[in-house]
């Protein structure tokens, strides 16, 4: 067996021992068994809302508009789990990456690790595929609890165009989770206090979510949260326009709910991402920067060195 | 001269004080608090000007319009001229305290307690002449009141930045009302101050416990409000469904007449969390929220008053929590 991966599966074993990565991904899976009630639950709403307005539009004499229902893609019951694998999957990856690292050096078994015929190489390798099998294992199961919803609603119907759609969606969740959680694995890594390795992260993660759709297209922070309401088109002027230039690649959120909207079937014609950039392409080189973020971190990581100073 | 006023007790100022003047101190030697106040600063002025800049883009719109139409003889009644109420340009800002500053006062409360346990200071710490009630009560006054600091300074930047940029200028009734959105805001951070302040206490590891109220401020400031938000029949079609249906007001109130069980269900999820009602109150207050715009600040204040109840009762049960769970000596270590 190679010590790159004794290092990743003794690793994701010790980090699937903690119990509060237990408590944050069984709340991700709750919330993606949960999105799938509430689009259902929303959807069927609308169209006894349709229903009853209907009446009133006859009663008035006025022209009855086509059910908002209709032009909705079956997938579209699915958008609740693009916000969630913003939120809470994203806050799970950040935990776990950090864990990779820091309980290692909580244990003090860097120096013992240094002295194994293993290169640091071996190392960073070791725990980029942990934290790879960890998200991956994530996913997975997301993608059985939508897959079992589609099948299980007798009236929808995915064409293999859908299907196809869907897996896209369960890859670039996995990217986007990917991506926080290498944050995290290289800021447990290098900084020299646990607390600050947990908070570099989080901190990166509410700017990306909250600030900077707000510049680059004056998004609330509550509408970010709301996958409707976060396409919304930014404001036609000059700010705007300069801030999507600028800041349009780094905001990676608004990458994540574009490319979630495009595949999830739901995404308005009218409107586009705010970067140049195009999301799926965004997120992929955000990966690629994470990944070489992390490698440089474990690669430089003092194996002399056992704790936290504080 | 009598014996109570000679020994060194009555001399000496409470271990409350003292405890709490010693912490507020520290926290403002590590710039730890000032640093996050600066975010939130941030945060919160950022979306005020992206706010401005929007309103002032739809004013040059409305203007380029009303010219059009009086250039073709036509009257400028026709389109309707964007309404401006400056405080309703704080609702961006509102909501990143909302939700970024109740994420700094976990920060702040994890902090409090952690720096004990660090240190190992806790143990040594009982072992003085206070009850451990005086010590708890100690650090969360100087914590609340590094909340208070930190919004004071945000909510008075921004109310700054919205004299000088909104070109209306704030009248004493908006300052009045900023000013209760301030003592409101500070009993919302607190609720997570002391949920973060009690769980790394207790629990043995402090990390977990980071991580525990983190997963509480998910379930209380994201997910059960976003779970509401998005039950909104309203916010499930762009536009609005009954935009889109151009269904009237009144239709529109009597259509859900028949949906009140959905919107029970929707309305219990959304007041479970204390977000909401800290968002319903300061929404009303600030006129933010149409229906209240433009609204007296005491009929305002009567129709929130179990919005503000439920706040202050969170505070008070938390706190009441803090101080009442015995202090553990197992826990007293760093973990």
């Amino acid at each position: 067996m190679s010590p790159r991966w004794l290092v990743a599966r003794q690793s994701a074993l010790f980090v699937l021992r903690e119990r509060t990565v237990a408590l944050l991904g069984a709340m991700f899976i709750v919330l993606v068994l949960i999105s799938a009630w509430l689009g259902w639950s929303a959807t069927a709403t609308v169209d006894g809302i349709y229903q009853q307005a209907t009446v009133f539009l006859k009663a008035a004499g006025r022209t009855v508009p086509p059910n908002p229902v209709f032009d909705m893609s079956p997938l579209f019951l699915m958008r609740n789990m693009s916000v969630y694998v913003a939120l809470i999957g994203a806050l799970s990856a950040i935990v776990i990456g950090n864990r990779l690292v820091c309980l290692d050096r909580k244990a003090g078994v860097l120096p013992l690790i240094g002295i194994r015929p293993l290169s640091q190489g071996d190392y960073a390798i070791g725990k980029i595929a942990a934290l790879g099998a960890l998200i991956a294992g994530l996913s997975i199961v997301a993608a059985v609890a939508a897959t079992a919803t589609f099948l299980v609603l007798p009236s929808i119907q995915l064409s293999l165009l859908q299907w196809a759609q869907l897996v896209g969606f369960m890859v670039v969740s996995a990217v986007y989770m990917a991506i926080f959680g290498l944050i995290g694995l290289a800021t447990g890594a290098w900084s020299r206090s646990e607390t600050v390795g947990l908070l570099l992260p989080v901190t990166a993660w509410l700017a990306l979510t909250f600030i900077l759709p707000q510049l680059t297209a004056n998004l609330n922070p509550t509408a970010a949260i709301n996958p409707i309401s976060a396409l919304a088109a930014p404001p036609d002027i000059g700010f705007f326009h300069w801030t999507a230039q600028i800041l349009g690649p780094f905001s990676l959120a608004d990458s994540f709910k574009f490319a979630s909207a495009r595949l999830l079937d739901y995404l308005p014609p009218d409107i586009s991402p705010p970067s140049f950039i195009p999301p799926f392409l965004d997120l992929l080189l955000a990966l690629v920067a994470a990944t070489a973020l992390a490698w440089r971190s474990l690669t430089g990581l003092a194996m002399t060195q056992g704790d936290y100073n504080v | 001269m009598s014996d109570a006023i000679m020994t060194p007790a009555a001399v000496a100022p409470s271990p409350i004080r003292t405890i709490a003047a010693k912490d507020i101190r520290d926290a403002l030697r590590d710039r730890f608090v000032l640093i996050v106040t600066v975010f939130l600063g941030i945060a919160a002025v950022v979306a005020l000007l992206t706010g401005a800049i929007a309103l002032r883009n739809d004013v040059a719109t409305y203007d380029a319009a009303k010219a059009t139409l009086l250039a073709l003889g036509k009257s400028a009644g026709e389109i309707k001229a964007p309404e401006f109420y400056p405080l309703r340009l704080l609702r961006g800002a509102i909501e990143q305290i909302e939700i970024i500053g109740a994420a700094i006062s976990i920060l702040i409360g994890y902090r409090a307690a952690a720096s004990e346990r660090g240190r190992q200071t806790l143990a040594l710490m009982l072992t003085r002449p206070m009850r451990p009630w005086q010590f708890v009560a100690g650090k969360a006054l100087a914590g609340i009141a590094l909340l208070a600091g930190g919004l004071a300074l945000v909510l008075g930047m921004l109310t700054a930045v919205l004299h000088l940029s909104s070109g209306v200028g704030l009248v004493p009734d908006d300052l009045l009302r900023i000013a209760i959105v301030w003592g409101v805001a500070v009993a919302y951070s607190a609720c997570f101050f002391l949920v973060a302040f009690i769980l790394t206490l207790h629990m043995r590891q402090i990390s977990h416990a980071l991580l525990a109220a983190f997963a509480v401020w998910l379930t209380l400031v994201l997910i059960a409000p976003q779970v509401g938000d998005t039950l909104d029949p309203d916010n499930q079609v762009a536009g609005g469904v009954f935009a889109q249906l151009q269904i009237s007001k009144p239709d529109q109130t009597q259509i859900m007449k028949g949906f009140a069980t959905f919107e029970a269900l929707r309305n219990g999820i959304e007041e479970a969390s204390v977000t909401k009602h800290f968002e319903r109150f300061t929404f009303a207050v600030l006129g933010i929220k149409s229906t209240y715009t433009g609204m007296a600040l005491w009929p305002v204040l009567v129709e929130m008053t179990s919005n503000l109840i439920w706040i202050v009762m969170t505070v008070l049960g938390l706190g009441a929590l803090a101080l009442a769970l015995p202090l553990n000596p197992d826990r007293l270590a760093k973990a």
